[in-house]
């Protein structure tokens, strides 16, 4: 006698034998193997031929197999993005901190605080905008290597900023005072090189995958 | 039956299009698809869902889980902004494909 679930279990057990991932997509493979089988035995087959019917048009468990693998996203591509948008975000709220100080100090001048703004309108618009304007590199491992370098550069740029830069901006050697406004501006500057270096990184994937990556 | 070539090549343009009429799932898809081209066009079922996915990574469609009338679970498609402008592109290529063929046959008639 036949039986449509076990045959349906067996069914699923060849796609995850096979390599196709559950639940997604070997739900939705299941949702439509089932539907097609409805489908069937509405038209009049019986339960088996409906089922080997359904199951044959869904193709073989390799060859979708093979498919699916052509859009999963490799790890490294991951960890880049992940890297790119932590690099952006920290770089992003440290320029907002920036320039919330220098908007609230009396002694800061309207000069840095346009400058610290329109700083902090460029990271929006490169955030939401960045991923038009750069090149869809079709080559994931190319991809993933421009961005680990972008990301490595923002990081390291902020850390030579910190360890060589920032401790020259308190030297008196020419015996002016402490400025306040040139120890801002290296900061906006800092941090908006180290926030457009992270969305670089992480809008290039998007840029790459609009542009049929993965296919 | 249409040549595998020009169905893979048509797939994109046709999902698109067929989500510009509103959501729907991969299952209803293959299934209009059948109907418009007379069965002309049939796609291996499986095969569309890669398909999809690719497009949903792209940013061209998005997907929720949901139930049919009948309880059933299904994953519906819809088309995003992105989605919008690539079936704009695809029309106007393939209207200008259409039209050059058409202009070509005609100019071995005339």
């Amino acid at each position: 006698m036949f039986d449509l679930e076990q045959s349906i279990a067996v069914w699923r057990k060849q796609m995850l034998a096979a390599g196709i991932q559950s639940p997604v997509p070997l739900a939705e493979l299941e949702v439509h193997l089932r539907e097609e089988i409805e489908r069937q035995v509405k038209s009049g087959l019986g339960r088996q031929n409906a089922f080997e019917m359904a199951a044959e048009k869904i193709g073989r468990p390799r060859e979708l197999k093979t498919e699916f693998r052509k859009i999963s996203v490799p790890v490294v591509i991951r960890i880049v993005k992940l890297a790119g948008i932590a690099c952006g975000v920290v770089g992003s709220l440290l320029l907002l901190w920036t320039v919330y100080v220098s908007l609230f100090i009396r002694e800061a001048n309207w000069g840095v605080r346009i400058f610290g703004l329109l700083a902090l309108a460029a990271i929006i618009l490169s955030w939401r905008h960045g991923g038009r304007f750069l090149p869809a590199i079709r080559r994931p491992q190319v991809r993933a290597a421009v961005g680990l370098a972008a990301c490595v550069a923002g990081v390291g740029g902020t850390l030579v900023f910190i360890g060589r830069v920032l401790p020259g901006l308190f030297v008196f050697s020419d015996g002016a005072g402490f400025s306040l406004n040139r120890l801002l501006v290296a900061f906006v500057i800092a941090w908006t090189v180290m926030a457009i270096l992270g969305v670089f990184a992480c809008q290039l994937e998007e840029a790459g995958q609009k542009g049929g990556l993965y296919v | 039956m249409i040549s595998k070539g020009l169905v893979a090549a048509s797939t994109e343009p046709l999902i698109l299009s067929l989500l510009a009429g509103g959501e729907s799932y991969g299952y209803a898809l293959t299934q209009e698809v059948k109907r418009l081209s007379g069965d002309k066009i049939e796609w291996t079922d499986g095969m569309l869902y890669p398909v999809l996915h690719r497009m949903e990574h792209r940013g061209l469609i998005k997907s929720r889980w949901g139930e049919s009338e009948t309880g059933r679970k299904r994953k519906y498609y819809s088309l995003k902004k992105g989605g919008k402008k690539a079936m704009a592109t695809h029309h106007e290529q393939w209207s200008l494909v259409h039209s050059v063929l058409a202009g070509l046959k005609k100019e071995q008639y005339v």
